[in-house]
């Protein structure tokens, strides 16, 4: 519980935010509706499909949605086609898909080569209320917030990218949870280490990266996007 | 009349597969009588005996002109007119070269004959499929070998093509009936019914002029001079009575000829009886993939939006609960949390009832006590009474006896959506090896594989263990379903 508490310490701002639910199971719907409410956010739409959710998107401009990936009508992957959708036209609203399950080439495909105010979690992770309110909170800010199952599986399919070659194991394990989206009091508190270890971590990584020192949340996205390969 | 003899013995053994709406009149003598002579002078009237002619015309140029006949005729003539030239053995004369020539033409007429017979014989059962409804499966098409020895070693060995070739010499005489019977029970009987006609037009001559008779032609009898002669105008009705007598005739002889030759094809041209079961087997195969894919898709489908569904949001609602619980101390909102878990609660509840119907939906638990027990299960939860009697002495294996389980349930069900009915009789039973379940019910009737995918879907499941499924729905009910299944798949 600590280490949720001392994560939304890092974002106590805790602004409320305009979020567009959508997610065909009304049971489901109505749930995270509540929880949203209940952390002082307003939800300005709650719809069920994916043109609803684009026609929402567009009338509202929330700061964020959170979109279930399979809708109505072919159940598929329409929420993920909306969320694409949405990332390129508002880039100014930041986009969580849900999903019971993970899938790389779902995570590949939202990501699209910009991990800018995006997240891909597992509906599971809703139940962990803080954590998820935080997600939220920093996709809304353009950050990014991937389910540590995305994170494991694309670690295993990108294990043998070159560019990862020259880091440390403990530097993988940190740019892993960097990828999640964590920040760094969040990285200490999981790897149960110093916030000064982890920056100082995190500094060998952007170098042994070749990232030029540049404002940081910009060079963490740019990390787990090498991190991915993309 | 004499009428009434033949028509007693009819309505007693009433005609095999001819016409429902008989049987359903053929309650009285005189109304049956009426019925099937209704039915008899229609008969040449109705678009079936018209197809079938048509069909015995049709197939006739494919007959006369084909390799199989020219062979045939170009290997008697030979007999007939080619003799040796005695003497001078090393002088040939030209009609020996001719002769060779020939056989050497029969020959190659011989390689190529299983290839054109294939093909006469497609067109022939497209004009089957046209004509009369009879559909009869393509063979396997020949397998190319490469090599001029492997082509030739493939088109002698090719069985479909040699059976088409005997198609062609067994069809000449059958299609030369058809032929005859078009002709003469149809076109003569046709010019008889005339004959008072013309008389009238042409022979009205002044009284007392002596008139040359004029021959009749029928069945019986030679052409050349016909079965009898008229000579006065009264006599014509003879004639006419005949041609009438010929017509109604018709229809049964051209159907006899059309009947012996969908007979042939459906024996020669068909895929042959071991290609029809691999085809057979291949297509139940494919039904049987696809349905277990569709289950496991249906499976997944049903965990992802229920219980799936409600154990997350059981989480969220814990999770929400938690929090407002907070680490230590008072509790700020308890209302909220006492709301909270007891939407957790009942979130949890839905969850095992849906797994619980899930799973025996996937494979009900009872059946491993046996199908009766299975089945006495199914029938009393039933929202329609059943009547359920089984005597299953041979227990079938377990995949029959789900498939029996799943079949039973879905019939019930149905019958509960679609039937109206008060009361279901379902017997189920173990009888010379086979394990027969009866089900009927007395709702509303006109179930009808066609339309619902439901029953289709049975017939498939069904197909796919080589049993079958018989269905009687007349509109108005009772429905009657009877599916018979292997006691092991």
């Amino acid at each position: 519980m600590t280490a949720s508490h001392r994560v939304r310490a890092g974002t106590a701002e805790d602004r409320a935010l305009r979020v567009v639910i959508a997610e065909d199971a009304a049971l489901f719907r109505e749930g995270l509706t509540r929880l949203l409410a209940d952390r002082g956010h307003q939800v300005v739409a709650a719809v069920a499909d994916g043109d609803a959710l684009l026609a929402a998107v567009a009338r509202h401009h929330p700061d964020v949605v959170v979109a279930d990936i399979r809708m109505p009508p072919t159940h598929t992957d329409e929420g993920l086609r909306a969320a694409i959708e949405i990332r390129r036209d508002h880039p100014g609203t930041g986009v969580i898909v849900l999903s019971q399950y993970i899938e790389t080439r779902y995570a590949a495909r939202l990501l699209g080569g910009n991990a800018a105010g995006v997240g891909y979690l597992l509906k599971d992770r809703v139940a962990d209320v803080a954590e998820f309110a935080d997600a939220l909170a920093r996709v809304a800010r353009g950050g990014t917030a991937l389910d540590p199952e995305v994170v494991s599986h694309l670690v295993r399919a990108s294990g043998h990218a070159d560019g990862l070659a020259g880091l440390t194991a403990r530097e993988r394990d940190v740019l892993a949870l960097m990828a999640e989206g964590r920040s760094n009091a969040g990285i200490a508190a999981a790897l149960v280490v110093s916030a000064g270890a982890v920056e100082k971590h995190v500094a060998s990584i952007f170098g042994k990266l070749g990232l030029p020192p540049s404002e940081a949340d910009n060079r963490r996205v740019l990390a787990v996007l090498r991190y991915f390969g993309s | 009349m004499g009428i009434t003899g033949p028509v007693r013995t009819v309505t007693a053994s009433p005609l095999p597969g001819g016409g429902r709406s008989l049987a359903g009149r053929a309650a009285g003598g005189p109304a049956a009588g009426l019925a099937i002579l209704h039915a008899a002078v229609r008969a040449p009237f109705t678009g079936r005996a018209r197809r079938e002619v048509l069909f015995c015309l049709s197939g006739l140029p494919f007959v006369l002109v084909n390799p199989v006949t020219v062979f045939q005729v170009t290997a008697v003539l030979l007999w007939l007119f080619w003799r040796p030239t005695p003497a001078r053995p090393p002088n040939l004369s030209w009609r020996d070269v001719a002769a060779a020539g020939t056989v050497v033409g029969l020959v190659l007429l011989l390689l190529v004959a299983t290839g054109a017979a294939r093909g006469i014989g497609a067109a022939c059962r497209r004009l089957a499929a046209r004509l009369l409804g009879e559909r009869i499966a393509a063979p396997p098409p020949r397998r190319p070998r490469p090599g001029l020895l492997g082509g030739l070693d493939a088109r002698l060995r090719d069985a479909p093509g040699w059976r088409a070739v005997a198609y062609l010499l067994l069809k000449l005489p059958v299609a030369l009936f058809g032929c005859y019977a078009v002709v003469l029970f149809w076109g003569v009987g046709l010019i008889n019914l005339t004959y008072p006609f013309w008389w009238l037009t042409f022979r009205n001559h002044a009284p007392g002029v002596q008139l040359r008779p004029v021959p009749v032609f029928t069945p019986f009898g030679w052409f050349g001079q016909g079965t009898f002669h008229v000579a006065t105008f009264p006599g014509t009705f003879g004639a006419f009575a005949a041609g009438a007598g010929m017509l109604l005739a018709a229809p049964w002889v051209t159907r006899a000829a059309v009947s012996a030759d969908r007979w042939l094809m459906r024996g020669l041209l068909g895929p042959g009886r071991l290609a029809q079961r691999l085809r057979d087997l291949e297509h139940t195969r494919a039904l049987a993939v696809d349905d277990s894919a569709a289950l496991l898709r249906r499976v997944e489908r049903n965990l992802h939006d229920g219980a799936q569904i409600r154990l997350a949001t059981l989480a969220m609602d814990l999770g929400m609960a938690k929090e407002k619980l907070g680490d230590d101390g008072e509790v700020l909102d308890p209302a909220a949390v006492r709301e909270l878990v007891t939407s957790a609660h009942q979130a949890a509840k839905d969850a095992l009832v849906e797994l619980r119907d899930l799973a025996r939906g996937i494979h009900p638990p009872v059946l491993d006590n046996g199908l009766a027990d299975a089945l006495a299960t199914l029938a009393a939860g039933s929202a329609i009474p059943v009547e359920l009697t089984t005597s299953i002495p041979r227990r079938p294996t377990p995949a029959i006896e789900t498939i029996a389980y799943f079949c039973a349930a879905e019939l019930l069900a149905n019958a509960v959506k679609h039937s109206d009915a008060g009361t279901i009789k379902a017997d189920v039973a173990g009888r010379d090896g086979m394990l027969v379940l009866d089900m009927t019910d007395d709702g509303r009737g006109g179930a009808d594989p066609v339309r619902g995918s439901g029953l289709s879907g049975l017939e498939q499941r069904v197909s796919t263990v080589d049993g079958r499924m018989d269905i009687v729905s007349p509109p108005g009910g009772p429905t009657r379903i009877i599916v018979r299944l292997p006691l092991r798949a």
